[in-house]
């Protein structure tokens, strides 16, 4: 992309000597338009390949599409959240809306009105009456799309029609995207997004002599959109995100030179432009999904409990809203524990002198968890009296910041902790309590009532509020985990003062106050409060990021990215016993590995090159290198930032996860294939500017064996393809001996494999 | 490819007379080259250095002998000199060097081994412990620092104000004088990097002068130092990098030097790899040579290794086991994947399930672990065979537990504590005369053998053998992973059957054996004993596993982010009103981030501005600026980044080496803005700084030195809430330290009754991965109960980096400790539609 730079930096961009770029015909720009018949008939070569293509695609794709007619992996969770959208339910995922409101709203178009669950792998459709191919067909038909896309960016780039054909080629037989695009599943729009993002912002890039042009603008707002479009399918879309980002830093760079003459007026016209195309609108456009993400789920669902009580109380019929009551001085509460979902307990056992580790306890009364209803649960809850301003009745609310008492009913104790360490913890404090007429150590028994974005009018209420509860002398918060106490406190939970007070885990709800109950209304009321939508995004951002990070429980076909390129492992999505069906996620191997080889090839060409130039050595024609330069690197920066963050990611991975870098790795496939098997390159592709300077011309010469290269390469990725396509398809059944033919790696665990010792 | 027909080319290379700046040196020692003979310093400099090295020794080794008790680490680091003395061997994530240098310490001092270190607030006095011996370790090395970094900043060509300056702060820096106090690591640390970096940058002055002695003298010093820094922790490995890049990039300014031909290059380049690669390596193998010679005996280690390498530890040696094996063999099964130990039955049943006997592993060796191996149709007969018959692969066998006489069974319940739907129960089933069933069978399939013995191949052989056991009825495999089971099980790893589950969790061998036939003269066989190498790579990955699994939380770890704030520093001790908080000088430690700020931002102007044609000149001394200041920053940035990439549990110590660098930017930061002021100015500058650092010093100093303090100056010294040294602790006024002497002696007797218990009852199992550490106040417990219920939780010192040891007594079956690494994510391996 950034071709300029290096002529610039030697300063010899006219006048590179014919020589270097050997065999190519150096063709004067005049000449070039004599040629406009040979043009046609390039054009009519190339539409026909990019129309027997997409054809190719589209039968790859749909074939049996219907088959099989259950529920296939994952499809239990995209099915599901495009029902909940039909229902308007509340529901929440770590993934941002926009495939699942794809899906929905080919549904709605279907009429399908969201009854079915997709509860389990291998529920039927065909009986609960789901329009599957409909919704099946959507992925489908954008992941038929990849191939012309591909194409597409290929054909922009200027590399020659056969390079392009490769590149879609190795796209259109590959097993695990086409097995993966044509279920319910979000990695075909997120995929296709990112082809289109590549796509735009390679044709606003040969724009880029004609800066500020009307096309120009087009295809960078376009790049900016399709960059919204992808973020809005899966955060994965952050990646595609930075590769752009990467590459307009670039191109800003060198925009900066001060070589290049641009006075910094013109260079902030640049900056701010690209500012608002490719940062302020993909916001908008990723805002906007969520906008109608919140617009249409309006009432109650499974999703409400991830939500905070302001949020849930703006859904239709939620159990917050219709069920909290207010607090009154002098209630009689339970209390429970947010995460671990105990009551706040104590009975009149008392702790053990001595733990086995040693310790001393201060013998006081013990205060635990107790995961049951009980009598034993119930505190009533008192004003601290010399910290209640005296002018508020008796029975006032109980506000954000009161200090209060709390005392167990059963024993007739305040709650109080101290600074002994607690029977579990030797940093945490522990709780007991003291006979209620025994002022000694009041100031111990005090508590400060802290609601959760509460301020000093916000009422607590049972259910909704979430509180914690702060000790006045140390300051420590009310705290549990999940460790249970021995024999002698029957094992319950133990509770503690933890000393770091805000922390999540410290925040406690009332459950019921004591004989007060709520009439439930019979028709589901209005939501009784509005958020504004930052609130809401906001909120939904945060916990998206921390679920997505807390998936880390390892899950039976989960890999490591090391796998992935050499396509270790695979994932089993569906199998059938009957017929010996199954469906297994597997890339065709023979595409995997030789796009890792032409990987390793074009680092290892571009190294070289660096090394020997350094040695003021140029084995590397000007043109040819450039073009490995740009958009080799390109793709290959593409598919290291689609790949190399996954290292980072500690949540548990997939193999559909490599999936958009594959596609990259396929390009960079066809630059490499392009540069050993095409002499010279097509140059200069970008757009002619006002300004006219004198240019290398040069004409990518595709010979014979390009031809027979590239058709060897198709027809083994086709055969091996075909091998492997009844694992993707999943029809029809392989027997036991056919399965052992196709585990090319032991480490591919195929269903129905035959055992070891039948061998 | 033949260099080309240039003439420049081919033109004979004068590298002794290179007119190139490799790395800008300063006009100034151009000058000196007259007196540059050694060291290359002026008298100036020399007075200077023995200047503050006195006083470095004045506030470094003040009252090194207070506390006279254990502190902090010093349980663990102390306890490993104890442990060498012995010749115990022992598990710790970190290299031997700073260890045995400590130890050897200890042994000049006298230290027998007999003091155990065990907990925090142990009393040195009356065991007699040469503590302060071993302390000077990390306080001659600490000392070291303050003259080193003199020299580093001086040799880089900055100004003899700046390196003075970047000395007294590195002097002054509270954090880097506590660690440098106490039997710790993080000292000989930052010493040995410290030294690294000067010996590099002797190096670098010397690049133009290639080949000569001194350039290999500074090179090969420089490997060294790599070799010292990294046999410390291995956060010496960011120190290796650091060095590393600098010499590509040097190496890639030589490439482009096209009067250096290759075979110039290839000598320059192996003589890097010579020195910083080769040397390090023998020097950090070496270190391991005599780790292992002077750790003969079996210790509290022995449970981390597998079992060749037991075998060379004394006290762990195995008699010769017969080679065959036959139906009715009585063996012992041993997993290969985990320490887990032998495959083990008892009387107690599970009490979920089908609550049949527990078939467990346990680590140690126990009559037990012995199974009599049966064959599938005939139980009676192979006990009056007169020819052993062996067992091939895929034979049925049934194993039949010797003591209890149930047979290894598994059928379709669900394991205890892995409830998953892949995973049978495994259970002993039956009783004596009980004929069995069918899902007693297993079938044997061999995985792999001994390329010694190829007969291990078609048959079980003890220790050459390795197999799976297939359960021939429900189709899963015989499996253990790093699962304990509760109490009931004694904790002891669970075994399952489990169908396509991670396969070397799946294969077992035998390791002894013995048969009622076999005559005594029949072929034995032992473990080999691994040679230096397999050993030395065996405990240095199961050094790295164990670090990479401390990923408890710990009162007092942090998250990097937080160090180059100093928003929180750690409790080491707290006693007799008084305590040791670790927490880094606010004014040095801000300004050195400020350092780091500033780089940054001018590095990105200076960059802009020459992209749009500016020229910065600097008096001709950008380039030198630009070449030293990078270097130390790629140094702070080495030390300190990769530390986010890290889950284990951090701590605030682990910033000093990156903390080193960044008061080394400091001083080439302060020549910089004052490269235009006269010396005057400069000096004046430079002491305005000086003073407030020290004041702030002597501000915190008494949680240094352990020293006296009232509530109130503590409240003072509070600038940040979230410093949690404890107010409380102290006294009200400093007259009632003079009048509580008295009772601190009371206080010490306690102490040491205290100190004499625990060392009696040397039966405790210490299980240190409780890290919520046993707090200093236990030994008094002991003495005086009632008082201590008011026990204060905020009085508890904690344990850094904690793991097991083991200490016990093997043959109580209870008591089956092991450490668990968290590895065990991808054991299950199956799923179901």
């Amino acid at each position: 992309m950034t071709d300029h730079k290096v002529r610039q930096r030697h300063g010899i961009q006219v006048m590179e000597p014919p020589d270097s770029v050997q065999n190519a015909p150096i063709l004067d720009e005049k000449k070039t338009i004599g040629q406009t018949k040979t043009n046609t008939k390039k054009r009519i070569v190339s539409n026909s390949a990019l129309a027997i293509l997409t054809l190719l695609s589209f039968i790859t794709r749909f074939w049996k599409i219907d088959h099989p007619h259950q529920v296939v992996f994952d499809e239990v969770h995209f099915g599901k959240f495009a029902s909940y959208y039909l229902k308007r339910t509340y529901y929440f995922d770590v993934h941002p809306p926009l495939a699942k409101l794809m899906l929905a709203g080919i549904g709605l178009f279907l009429g399908y009105d969201g009854h079915f669950e997709f509860d389990n792998i291998g529920d039927d459709y065909i009986t609960n009456d789901v329009p599957y191919i409909g919704l099946r067909s959507l992925p489908a038909a954008l992941g038929a799309l990849l191939v012309p896309l591909t194409y597409m960016i290929m054909v922009e780039s200027g590399y020659p029609i056969i390079t392009a054909i490769l590149a879609a080629g190795l796209v259109l037989f590959d097993n695990a995207l086409i097995c993966q695009t044509r279920l319910i599943l979000l990695d075909s729009m997120l995929v296709f997004f990112m082809l289109c993002t590549f796509y735009c912002y390679i044709r606003f890039y040969k724009y880029r002599l004609r800066e500020f042009s009307n096309e120009w603008w087009v295809w960078m707002i376009a790049s900016g959109v399709t960059l919204g479009l992808t973020l809005s399918v899966k955060l994965v879309g952050l990646f595609t995100v930075l590769t752009i980002g990467i590459a307009v830093i670039v191109d800003l760079w060198n925009l900066l030179d001060i070589k290049r003459g641009l006075t910094m007026e013109h260079f902030k016209k640049h900056f701010y432009a690209r500012v608002i195309g490719l940062i302020i609108v993909p916001i908008l456009v990723y805002l906007f999904w969520f906008y109608l993400h919140f617009a249409i789920l309006n009432t109650s669902g499974p999703g409400d409990s991830f939500m905070s009580p302001a949020f849930q109380e703006t859904l239709q019929g939620n159990v917050m809203s219709l069920e909290s009551l207010e607090i009154r001085f002098n209630d009689t509460i339970t209390l429970k524990h947010k995460s671990t979902s105990v009551f706040l307990h104590s009975h009149f056992e008392r702790y053990p002198l001595r733990y086995n580790d040693g310790r001393i306890s201060s013998q006081g009364q013990q205060v635990t968890g107790y995961k049951f209803e009980d009598t034993n649960n119930y505190w009533l809850i008192k004003p601290a009296k010399i910290f209640i301003d005296p002018s508020r009745p008796e029975d006032d609310f109980v506000k954000h910041g009161d200090y209060i008492l709390l005392e167990h009913i059963n024993t007739e104790s305040h709650l109080l902790t101290h600074d002994v360490a607690s029977p579990l913890m030797p940093t945490n404090q522990e709780f007991t309590t003291m006979p209620k007429d025994d002022d000694s150590r009041y100031n111990e028994t005090v508590f400060q009532v802290l609601i959760d974005d509460g301020d000093s009018d916000t009422k607590w209420k049972t259910k909704s509020s979430y509180i914690r509860l702060i000790h006045f002398d140390t300051k420590v918060a009310l705290w549990t985990h999940d460790k249970l106490l021995p024999e002698w406190a029957f094992k319950q939970q133990e509770i503690n003062g933890n000393k770091n007070n805000v922390e999540k885990s410290n925040i406690w709800i009332a459950d019921q106050i004591v004989g007060k109950n709520v009439t439930k209304p019979l028709t589901p009321e209005p939501p009784k409060r509005r958020l504004p939508f930052f609130a809401k995004f906001f909120e939904l951002q945060r916990l998206m990021l921390s679920h997505n990070s807390g998936l880390t429980k390892p899950h039976p076909y989960s890999s490591t990215p090391v796998n992935w390129p050499f396509l270790v492992r695979g994932i089993s999505f569906w199998t059938n016993n009957d017929d010996k069906e199954q469906i297994y996620l597997l890339g065709n191997p023979f595409t995997w590995w030789i796009s890792v080889g032409a990987m390793a090839v074009l680092v290892g060409v571009l190294s070289a090159d660096l090394i020997s130039r350094r040695r003021a050595i140029h084995p590397i024609s000007e043109p040819v290198r450039n073009r490995l330069l740009n958009s080799g690197l390109f793709f290959f920066m593409a598919w290291f930032i689609h790949y190399a963050p996954f290292y980072l990611m500690g949540r548990s991975l997939f193999l559909h996860h490599y999936l958009p870098a594959l596609i990259c790795s396929y390009m960079v496939a066809a630059v490499v294939f392009n540069f050993m098997f095409v002499d010279s390159v097509n140059y200069p592709i970008s757009v002619t500017g006002p300004r006219k300077a004198p240019r290398i011309v040069a004409k990518a010469v595709v010979r014979d064996i390009t031809v027979i290269s590239c058709t060897i390469l198709l027809t083994i990725s086709a055969c091996v393809f075909y091998y492997f396509s009844p694992l993707t398809y999943g029809t029809p059944g392989i027997e036991p001996a056919g399965i052992r033919n196709r585990m090319w790696l032991d480490s591919w665990d195929l269903h129905f494999q035959p055992k070891r010792h039948d061998a | 490819m033949p260099l080309g027909t240039g003439d420049i080319r081919n033109r004979k290379p004068r590298y002794k007379s290179y007119d190139t700046h490799l790395y800008g040196l300063d006009e100034n020692l151009k000058e000196k080259k007259s007196y540059r003979s050694l060291i290359g310093l002026s008298t100036t400099d020399a007075y200077n250095l023995i200047g503050l090295t006195i006083i470095a020794v004045f506030v470094r080794l003040y009252q090194i002998n207070y506390p006279t008790s254990v502190v902090f680490d010093e349980v663990h680091f102390g306890g490993f000199a104890a442990k060498y003395l012995k010749g115990k061997f022992f598990m710790d994530v970190h290299p031997p060097l700073a260890k045995l240098l400590i130890t050897f310490a200890g042994v000049l001092g006298g230290f027998d081994g007999t003091f155990t270190f065990k907990e925090i607030g142990m009393d040195y006095i009356e065991p007699k412990v040469p503590y302060v011996i071993m302390r000077l370790v990390s306080g001659i090395l600490g000392v070291l620092v303050i003259p080193i970094a003199y020299l580093t900043i001086k040799l880089a060509g900055f100004s003899t104000i700046a390196a003075f300056l970047v000395s007294s702060l590195v002097m002054f820096e509270n954090g880097l004088i506590t660690q440098s106090r106490l039997i710790l690591l993080d000292s000989p640390l930052v010493a040995f990097t410290a030294f690294t970096v000067l010996m590099w940058v002797k190096f670098l002055n010397q690049e133009k002068r290639p080949f000569e002695l001194w350039w290999w003298v500074w090179l090969a010093m420089t490997g060294v130092g790599l070799g010292l820094t990294v046999s410390v922790k291995w956060v010496g490995l960011f120190t290796i990098a650091f060095i590393g890049l600098s010499t590509i990039s040097g190496l890639w300014r030589l490439l482009g030097d096209l009067r250096v031909t290759p075979a110039l290059f290839l000598k320059h380049f192996i003589a890097r790899a010579l020195c910083l690669i080769i040397i390090p390596i023998s020097l950090y193998l070496f270190f391991f040579v005599i780790h292992f010679a002077i750790l003969p005996n079996s210790g509290t280690g022995d449970g981390f290794m597998s079992s060749e390498f037991q075998q060379t530890l004394r006290g762990h040696g195995m008699e010769d086991m017969p080679l065959d094996i036959a139906f009715g063999s009585s063996v012992a099964i041993k997993h290969v994947n985990t320490q887990g130990g032998y495959l083990h039955s008892h009387l107690h049943n599970y009490p979920t399930g089908s609550k049949q006997q527990q078939i467990t592993l346990y680590p140690h060796k126990d009559d037990n672990n012995l199974w009599i191996i049966q064959n599938e149709t005939d139980p009676e007969v192979p006990f009056s065979e007169t020819d052993p018959i062996w067992i091939h692969h895929n034979d049925v066998i049934r194993l039949n537990h010797a003591v209890t006489k149930r047979r290894i069974h598994s059928h379709d319940v669900r394991p205890p504590v892995t409830d998953a739907d892949y995973q049978n129960e495994v259970s002993a089933y039956g009783y004596d005369g009980f004929p069995g069933d069918a899902n007693d069978f297993w079938r044997v399939e061999i995985t792999d053998y001994d390329k010694s013995d190829p007969e291990s191949r078609e048959r079980l052989r003890t220790l050459h053998t390795k197999f799976r056991l297939y359960h021939v009825i429900t189709g899963c495999y015989l499996y253990s992973h790093k699962v304990k089971l509760p109490d009931w099980g004694f904790e002891q790893q669970e075994v399952t059957c489990v169908k396509n589950g991670h396969y070397p969790n799946t294969i077992w061998y035998i390791e002894s054996n013995s048969h009622p036939k076999l005559p005594d003269d029949a072929e034995k066989v032992n473990y080999r004993k691994p040679g230096f190498l397999k050993k030395f790579l065996e405990l240095n990955k199961v050094m790295w596993s164990t670090n990479s699994g401390l990923t408890d939380s710990h009162p007092y770890d942090s998250r990097p982010l937080s160090w180059i704030l100093l928003t929180r520093g750690i409790n080491f001790w707290s006693k007799e009103h008084r305590q040791i908080y670790l927490l880094g000088n606010p004014l040095i430690w801000w300004s050195s981030a400020f350092a780091i700020l500033i780089f940054i931002i001018a590095k990105t102007i200076t960059i802009l501005r020459e992209k749009r044609g500016y020229k910065d000149h600097l008096d001709g001394k950008k380039e030198h600026f630009e070449s030293w200041s990078g270097l130390i920053f790629m140094g702070w940035c080495l030390h300190y980044l990769p530390f986010f990439l890290m889950s284990r549990q951090l701590f605030l110590h682990h910033y000093f080496p990156s903390l080193y660098f960044a008061i080394l930017l400091i001083g080439i930061i302060f020549d910089l803005f004052t490269h235009k002021l006269s010396s005057r100015y400069k000096l004046i500058i430079a002491i305005i700084f000086l003073v407030a650092s020290v004041y702030v010093f002597t501000i915190f100093s008494p949680i240094i030195y352990g020293g006296s303090w009232t509530k109130t100056d503590c409240q003072k010294a509070k600038w940040i809430s979230t410093w949690d040294f404890e107010c409380q602790t102290y006294h009200d006024n400093y007259e009632d330290y003079l009048a509580s002497r008295n009772i601190v002696v009371k206080e010490s007797d306690i102490v040491v009754d205290g100190s004499n218990i625990v060392a009696n009852e040397s039966n405790i199992v210490v299980n240190e991965l409780n890290i919520s550490g046993n707090g200093s106040n236990i030994d008094v417990n002991e003495s005086n109960a009632t008082e201590i219920s008011q026990e204060s939780t905020t009085d508890h010192v904690f344990k850094e980096e904690p793991f097991v040891e083991k200490v016990g007594d093997h043959d109580e079956e209870e008591e089956a400790e092991e450490e668990a690494e968290a590895e065990d994510n991808e054991d299950q391996d199956i799923h179901d539609h």
